[in-house]
């Protein structure tokens, strides 16, 4: 009975678990499937998940392919199209100089003018003025639109006055060739197409700032052919006097000027020690035919211009030269200018050549403004003449630090920073330039020095008189210039420049007032003070 | 003597006329800007044409391709993408392109034979072997838990297609009560869990992303994915009803006088009505519009009862109007 109960028993238990096992299988294969549905719901949610991520970031990729792009760098601030095509940008120039004169006189123009304090009695010059100047304040808006339509717009802000300095559109229809129009740099000299923040100097030379064109308004061909070795330019403009800088739009007369530059860097690319060497040639001419605006005053550097005749400055920037008030620009002006640079490594050297002939006539009457009487101008016959005026400059720079000289500005190794011990980049410039104005500028008809033909000379003072005054205006001027450059980053510079220039004539002789003028023998005559200044620039630029 | 000048003369002239010929072999590119599926067709009839006009005309021609969805292919043309032809999904696009750009004829679809489509097309149903979900029709496309994969209409021809095809359907089994069928097409879009820009990346979506239960797919896209993956891992589902969808062609009349590709792009269209290219489009599962090689492609076609867009929705520019234009219907049922 035991055993019968105990197999009984073992059956009913046995039972009871193979039906607790069956029921417990089958709870299992429920939770299983939907175990399995809620892992696929799940895979699905992940899968849709990622795939919503792929597309999100196709769409965005797809985006930035038309969203614009804000550039804020030390070049300048802009906006630039997501395909690069249209940009907008602006940069800007400050440029905040002192001038302390050891020595010098000033402006030959403010000889007349009643001032108080120190002047030199004898020559009739008030000393140059030590004085803080403003020297560039230029904002810049520049950019591209259509990917080959170049724009630039550069007032002036600085030296007291407000003005245009450059606006021009530059079509780049291909690298060799390129149409440029409206107001810019003349495509002549080489140190002139050196960027302002750029130059080694505070001031360019004589061949620079005398004899070239500053910036003029036309229009002009050009472009790199040869493979980049061999950059030209040919242009139409209006025609500026030397060293001028066309501001009010108008001119001096009809006729127009043609430019012309050729400049070779044929060893470029080359790893021979002539890769950093360049070389050219530029010019201008044009012949003032037509009628002439003797109204016109054009500024240039540091003095306005008349009978589209031009004044010469110092490295100081105090006019040391300048036509009589009769004297006209009437025929012909051409120039040409050799030009050359070399640098490697550290060193960079620069030098120019410019000679300008220039035909001129006396002129009576005209404006007040062009020293006339008001009444209508004559040129007087048979004072045609041809001048020719020279200028040369040999310049060099060398860092210190061991950058790479270049035309283009310099760039620190290491910029000025005390907590990393950075002293930015050093520079050491100097140059030697000169301007030689042709003695018949200051020689009347028989060939003997005289007095200028004023705004008021007569016609029949024609022949007696020069066409400028030796005791007021110097012939040559020869300056030595030093200087160092501290470029503290690629956006800021400090210079110093010390000038010493001498001239030739320029001032009348001791123990004579100026109611006497020249003389024909020149005896009279005493050289201008040397000035001796030093020139202090701190500059911003980006 | 003479026998032997003779042959040089004949050499001579022949030169003489090789040589100009020679001369004025032309490399010409064309711009062809399509919608998203249609990458492998214009891959094989790009080629075919190409040697075809080599033949002719002595010319060098290479087609450049963009793809993209429909309407966002018309919307860079219209904002100045210089495509000397347009192959798009459906013609409202190609009216944009006239209205809004004008740089064709407001008549360019007669141009063409067939209202300009070379080929027509239809939309099906694709999903997962063994169908698990059970869908045989439109109505099991918006019952809970069905995943539907379908492109974005605002961006997508086939997707326009599609949207149309469902409210077709629901409009014939509600007695073409269009608030049942907004009520419908509203279930729908809720099942859909992704929406690309275009076809091709819904079918990257349902095929290679594996996401989904249905995808309501272009013709020709389903039998790809057939071909390339397997009739192993996907069946096609006839609907009980479909649209005709009839994806036309056309020259851009200013770009190619300005590329002056004018002959040359012509010709490419018209040869897409020519035997080879016909047999190209249906070798692609676009179905044929020459009835010789309809003919030759008809058992691979599935049987569909198809309506059109001008008998349901009174044509393009009304169903555009109506439902995908902003507020549209679609804007108003589709939650972002």
């Amino acid at each position: 009975m035991t055993f019968r109960r105990k197999i009984i028993a073992s059956l009913i238990i046995g039972s009871g678990v193979i039906g607790a096992s069956g029921q417990a299988l089958a709870n299992d294969s429920e939770e299983l499937e939907k175990l399995r549905a809620l892992v696929q719901e799940l895979d699905q949610k992940i899968r849709v998940l990622d795939r919503k991520s792929e597309l999100a970031a196709e769409d965005a990729a797809a985006k930035k392919k038309d969203t614009p792009v804000v550039k804020a760098s030390a070049s300048g601030f802009g906006l630039e199209s997501a395909d690069g095509k249209n940009s907008i940008k602006l940069r800007g120039v400050l440029q905040a100089d002192y001038r302390l004169y050891d020595s010098g006189a000033n402006d030959v123009r403010n000889r007349t003018s009643n001032r108080a304090g120190n002047i030199d009695v004898i020559s009739g010059f008030h000393d140059a003025s030590d004085t803080a100047l403003l020297r560039r304040v230029r904002p810049t808006i520049e950019g591209t639109l259509f990917g080959k339509y170049d724009y630039r717009f550069t007032p002036d802000f600085g030296n007291g006055s407000a003005q245009v300095v450059d606006a021009y559109i530059d079509a780049r229809f291909d690298p060799a060739f390129k149409v440029r129009a409206g107001k810019f740099k003349s495509f002549v000299g080489l140190e002139r197409l050196q960027s302002g923040s750029d130059i080694k100097f505070l001031e360019r030379s004589y061949v620079t700032n005398a004899i070239l064109p500053n910036r003029d308004l036309g229009i002009a061909v050009h472009g790199d052919v040869l493979g980049n070795k061999l950059n030209y330019a040919f242009g139409i403009v209006n025609g500026v006097a030397d060293g001028g800088n066309i501001s009010s739009g108008s001119e001096f007369n009809q006729d127009k000027e043609f430019t012309g530059r050729l400049f070779a860097t044929p060893f470029k690319d080359n790893d021979s020690a002539l890769a950093g060497l360049g070389f050219g040639i530029g010019g201008t001419y044009t012949d003032f035919q037509g009628e002439k605006n003797l109204n016109f005053t054009d500024t240039s550097a540091a003095d306005g211009t008349r009978n589209g005749l031009p004044s010469y400055v110092s490295n100081g920037q105090q006019t040391f030269f300048r036509y009589g008030g009769g004297v006209i620009a009437d025929g012909k002006r051409t120039r040409i200018a050799p030009q050359a640079n070399y640098y490697i490594g550290p060193l960079g050297i620069i030098a120019e050549y410019a000679r300008v002939s220039q035909e001129v006539s006396k002129a009576t009457d005209g404006s007040t403004a062009a020293g006339g009487g008001n009444i209508n101008t004559t040129i007087v016959a048979g004072t045609n003449k041809t001048l020719h005026h020279d200028a040369w400059q040999v310049a060099a720079s060398y860092l210190l630090t061991g950058e790479d000289a270049s035309f283009k500005g310099v760039k620190p190794k290491r910029d000025f920073d005390l907590d990393k011990g950075g002293w930015g980049a050093w520079e050491l410039v100097g140059r030697y330039s000169e301007i030689e104005l042709d003695k018949d500028t200051f020689k009347d008809g028989a060939g003997l020095y005289a007095a200028e033909f004023g705004g008021t000379s007569t016609a029949a003072q024609a022949a007696s008189r020069a066409y400028s005054d030796l005791t007021k205006s110097a012939e040559s001027a020869h300056s030595w210039t030093a200087g160092v450059n501290w470029y503290l980053n690629s956006n800021a510079k400090i210079s110093l420049n010390y000038e010493h220039t001498e001239f030739d004539g320029g001032a009348l002789q001791k123990g004579l007032v100026q109611a006497t003028n020249n003389n024909a023998s020149g005896s009279n005559v005493r050289d201008r003070e040397d000035e001796r200044a030093l020139l202090a620039r701190f500059q911003v630029a980006f | 003597m003479k026998t032997f000048i003779s042959p040089l003369r004949s050499i001579a002239a022949t030169v003489a006329l090789l040589v100009p010929l020679a001369a004025s072999a032309a490399d010409i590119t064309l711009l062809n800007v399509s919608y998203d599926p249609t990458r492998e067709l214009y891959q094989e009839f790009n080629a075919a044409f190409a040697k075809y006009w080599k033949a002719k005309a002595g010319d060098n021609v290479t087609i450049k391709q963009s793809h993209g969805g429909a309407g966002k292919q018309a919307r860079a043309v219209v904002d100045g993408l210089e495509a000397d032809v347009v192959t798009l999904a459906l013609a409202y696009d190609i009216d944009e392109i006239s209205s809004k750009a004008k740089l064709i004829p407001k008549d360019w679809q007669k141009r063409l034979p067939h209202n300009s489509s070379p080929y027509t097309s239809t939309i099906v149903l694709l999903v997962r072997k063994g169908n698990p979900k059970g869908i045989k029709d439109w109505d099991d496309l918006v019952k809970p838990g069905v995943s539907v994969i379908t492109p974005n209409p605002k961006t997508s021809g086939g997707a326009r297609w599609n949207y149309l095809a469902a409210y077709a359907y629901a409009l014939k089994h509600n007695n073409n009560d269009d608030t049942k069928a907004k009520e419908f097409v509203a279930k729908l879009y809720k099942n859909v869990s992704v929406l690309d820009s275009g076809a091709r990346g819904s079918t990257t979506t349902f095929v290679e992303r594996g996401i989904g239960d249905v995808f309501i797919s272009w013709e020709n896209e389903a039998f790809l994915a057939l071909k390339e993956l397997g009739p192993d891992k996907f069946e096609l589902i006839v609907p009980s009803l479909s649209i005709l969808a009839e994806p036309p062609v056309t020259i851009i009349d200013k770009v190619v006088d300005k590329h002056k590709t004018r002959a040359v792009s012509q010709a490419y269209l018209e040869y897409l009505y020519s035997d080879e290219g016909q047999d190209i489009a249906g070798k692609n599962y676009y179905r044929p519009t020459k009835p010789e090689i309809a003919a030759k492609y008809a058992k691979q076609f599935p049987a569909v009862n198809l309506i059109k867009i001008d008998d349901v929705f009174g044509g393009w520019q009304k169903a555009q109007k109506t439902h995908f234009a902003d507020g549209g219907v679609f804007d108003q049922i589709y939650a972002k």
